[in-house]
């Protein structure tokens, strides 16, 4: 009698849990994260809490590869933060959101030298003169990377997206499984000992 | 609620990491047969819980639903706690594993004091005075963990007024929503299981 009541009552408390699971939609997972691209001299940074909400005014500070501050920021309505290369190095990105959230993004030292050889070449290059009508080589190159630039935004924002991985339905039904599982085995212990 | 990875420092973490290991062995050792699929369903709410989330601000909080495995289960909540925690740590990257410790302390310890404090109102015969009880008992056990996390971010050098400051204002409605759950199961355990409000020690275990 009493054990039939037991599981009744476990048996109202998991659909419950089913139900609440069902009507989480709009997940929003615990977490925050930052990701950051270089553009010519130029660091770009983006936060977000996984589910897609921005991390707006939010510090951010950046190390070199020694850990020694470089400088800080704080991220603006769009969660974006950007800043001039300050040195050539390995850049730890670190975003301290509220409440004891944080997440970092290094941006190596060659994807840096490769965006700063570009505007060093573009330099360069520049007394070799026009060539074509009305435009320097430097113009070309300009409205190239500008039209690449605002071509790749959307796929740089899909990888982000895609890094952004919320709780899926899976992840939670498996770690249901993982606690009624420990239940199986605690029991079964449990069970053992008493009949000794 | 959940510290991220690399926020705390060391002695927070060991401290915390103590604890939790202190409140876990206690609460194993009061684990009895009975007590094992009701730890683990509720194990499994809470584990749910942070899923659910109330948009606040700049950032969103979730429910944490301590008070009421505290109140459930006592002790036992501090194992019940630190496995989901680890589950949500593996699989949703919320917190993280050396951080175990420090979160478990933080959401099991208000749960055991509420149970505690509120524990023998709620059994109580006044119906009104048990529900108002177990409505307390959702607020301040999220409160409480609020104040921990402010408490614990205080020892790795923020300034503990206004970390506790956000945290608490960005929780009130997570506790006013908790104290409505909390009193809302209080209730119904109270018409079909009355005696599961007993806690571990009902038994004499």
């Amino acid at each position: 009698m009493k054990k039939g009541h037991n599981t009744r009552f476990s048996f109202i408390i998991l659909l419950t849990a089913i139900i609440l699971i069902g009507s989480h939609v709009p997940a929003k997972a615990h977490k925050v994260m930052i990701f950051a691209w270089v553009e010519g001299d130029t660091v770009f940074t983006e936060s977000k809490f996984s589910g897609g909400k921005k991390a707006i005014h939010a510090p951010v500070e950046i190390f070199d590869k020694d850990g020694k501050k470089l400088l800080e920021g704080k991220t603006d309505n769009e969660g974006e933060f950007s800043f001039k290369i300050p040195k050539v190095t390995d850049l730890r990105i670190v975003l301290n959101a509220a409440m004891g959230h944080k997440a970092e993004w290094t941006v190596p030292e060659s994807e840096i030298r490769e965006a700063g050889a570009i505007v060093e070449k573009k330099s360069t290059a520049e007394p070799s003169g026009p060539i074509a009508v009305g435009l320097s080589k430097k113009e070309v190159q300009k409205i190239v990377e500008d039209s690449l630039d605002k071509k790749l935004r959307p796929i740089i924002r899909m990888i982000t997206e895609s890094r952004n991985t919320k709780p899926s339905l899976t992840e939670i039904i498996g770690g249901i499984g993982y606690i009624f599982g420990l239940m199986g085995v605690a029991l079964y212990f449990k069970n053992r000992g008493k009949k000794r | 609620m959940h510290i991220s990875e690399g926020v705390l420092s060391a002695p927070v973490l060991v401290t915390g990491a103590a604890l939790a290991v202190t409140g876990i062995s206690v609460g194993l050792k009061k684990m009895d047969y009975d007590k094992i699929p009701e730890a683990a369903v509720l194990s499994a709410t809470f584990f749910v819980a942070s899923l659910i989330h109330v948009p606040m601000g700049p950032s969103s909080v979730h429910l944490v639903l301590n008070g009421i495995n505290g109140l459930l289960l006592g002790w036992l909540c501090f194992p019940s706690i630190l496995v989901a925690l680890a589950l949500q740590a593996i699989l949703f990257q919320f917190g993280g594993i050396t951080v175990l410790g420090v979160n478990t302390v933080i959401m099991a310890l208000p749960g055991l004091m509420g149970y505690y404090v509120f524990g023998n109102l709620i059994k109580g015969k006044n119906r009104l005075l048990s529900l108002a009880a177990a409505f307390a008992c959702g607020f301040f056990s999220v409160l409480l963990s609020g104040i921990f996390v402010a408490g614990a971010l205080l020892f790795t050098g923020k300034s503990f007024i206004s970390a506790a400051k956000l945290i608490l204002l960005a929780h009130l409605p997570v506790m006013i929503i908790e104290g409505i759950i909390t009193l809302f199961c209080v209730a119904f355990l109270k018409k079909v299981k009355p005696e599961i409000l007993g806690g571990v020690y009902e038994k004499g275990s």
